[in-house]
């Protein structure tokens, strides 16, 4: 999407009715990614609140320009979870630790946002093959690096990029036809 | 790369997801202000994604942000300013610090200049003592010299007189035009305690002497030029050495130095 770069610059100059606004734009995709990576509903809501808690007080970190202001909202959030995920609380929590990645999530889900056709992702997500699912889950919600994905998938650093682009395309067709 | 290729080697993907080395993202930075379009192309890769994890998640509870407002007013108003206040503050102080500590240098700077230029005025007077010293010795110098030079002056010695003081001798310098005489006694002894030389003009046919004057602060008187007047027509000069203050007639037991006038 359209990066709003003035409501940015607006959060650094401390606009509360900006930051309701980019609240509003990113926090369901968030949302998922946070799940996807601690699949627990109130540790995901409580990780939320702090990944935009962040972003709020941090937000002179990004500069407009320099990467996607998205990329860096993935990256706190990513990162908070993961810190949760190690934490003590979460183990607490989580006594049966599940490997479910978003395939399985959204297959599992019945109450979905709305905002999408709900089916036609779902059916597109049961579609994927194995690689797409593993390739999208470790570079986008795990916030694994290239080089990290080569390594746990056992492939050639080159074909990352190229699988990457294979399997997003198809469900960026998808998402942009709706 | 051209336009085409960016798009189709996945490096835009992986640019989303930040999974790209330094080397790569800059690579891309450089190819999105080469190709604005590639922006577009980024946008859809970042919406796909976005909607993918938008489903993933589900819908988002309202409390959530509620909280959210609740903790940044809190982190604002009470952790975040009072910061950036205080560091305001920091470093007021230290410029106030840094200020105060220039000033105290300066002061001290100066009250040492101050030290440097009375010494310096000191020093100044003392040598323009001295350049005052030597012009007046200077031009006592230029005037004997003259004087000496002068056909107005007539040079008589006065070899030292055997029996009382074979090697003194002193120099008469005499102008009979304006009848007054300088004695350079450099070559008389400095005299004992409570005597002084004195000085005669003679006159031979019979010995007449008539004092002309005293030698008086000799010892004080380094060049010991002395300058006498009112000489009487003199056929010869005397010196000899009285008690001080000088006698009526002189001692010629003590006479020190005798010369005569070539006629």
């Amino acid at each position: 999407m359209t990066q709003p770069d003035h409501l940015i610059k607006e959060i650094q100059h401390g606009n509360e009715k900006a930051f309701s606004s980019i609240y509003e734009m990113y926090s369901g995709a968030i949302h998922g990614v946070i799940f996807t990576i601690l699949k627990d509903q109130s540790l995901t809501e409580e990780v939320l609140q702090d990944v935009f808690v962040k972003v709020w007080n941090n937000s002179q970190s990004y500069t407009l320009g320099k990467g996607r202001f998205y990329t860096w909202l993935l990256n706190i959030a990513r990162n908070t979870a993961i810190d949760r995920l190690r934490s003590k609380d979460y183990k607490n929590a989580r006594k049966n630790l599940s490997t479910e990645n978003f395939v399985d999530i959204i297959s599992g889900h019945d109450n979905l946002s709305g905002k999408m056709d709900a089916i036609g992702i779902k059916k597109f997500v049961e579609a994927l093959k194995p690689i797409c699912i593993q390739i999208i889950d470790l570079l986008y919600f795990k916030g694994f690096t290239q080089a990290e994905t080569a390594k746990e998938l056992n492939s050639p650093l080159g074909t990352i990029k190229t699988r990457a682009r294979n399997c997003m395309n198809e469900l960026r067709n998808l998402v942009l036809e709706k | 790369m051209t336009k085409e290729e960016i798009i189709a080697s996945g490096l835009l993907e992986l640019y989303v997801t930040d999974s790209l080395s330094r080397q790569d993202i800059q690579l891309v930075e450089e190819a999105i202000a080469k190709y604005p379009d590639l922006i577009s192309e980024i946008e859809e890769i970042e919406r796909s994604l976005m909607v993918l994890s938008e489903e993933v998640g589900g819908k988002v509870s309202d409390e959530i942000w509620d909280k959210i407002q609740g903790q940044t007013n809190n982190i604002r108003h009470i952790d975040k300013a009072p910061p950036k206040r205080s560091m305001g503050a920091l470093t007021g102080w230290a410029a106030a610090i840094l200020c105060f500590l220039g000033l105290f240098w300066m002061i001290k700077n100066n009250s040492d200049l101050k030290e440097q230029l009375r010494y310096s005025n000191t020093q100044n007077k003392v040598l323009q003592e001295k350049v005052d010293i030597q012009g007046i010795q200077l031009t006592e110098a230029s005037e004997l010299l003259e004087m000496v030079r002068s056909q107005d002056f007539e040079a008589i010695n006065l070899p030292g007189n055997e029996a009382v003081s074979p090697s003194s001798y002193a120099t008469v310098y005499y102008n009979a035009k304006e009848n007054l005489a300088y004695i350079d006694a450099k070559g008389l002894p400095v005299p004992p305690n409570g005597k002084v030389y004195q000085v005669w003009s003679l006159k031979m046919e019979p010995l007449t002497p008539s004092s002309v004057g005293l030698l008086t602060n000799f010892e004080d008187t380094e060049s010991r030029f002395f300058k006498v007047e009112n000489i009487p027509t003199p056929e010869a000069f005397g010196i000899t050495l009285e008690p001080k203050g000088g006698s009526e007639s002189p001692s010629l037991d003590q006479l020190y130095a005798l010369g005569t006038i070539a006629p």
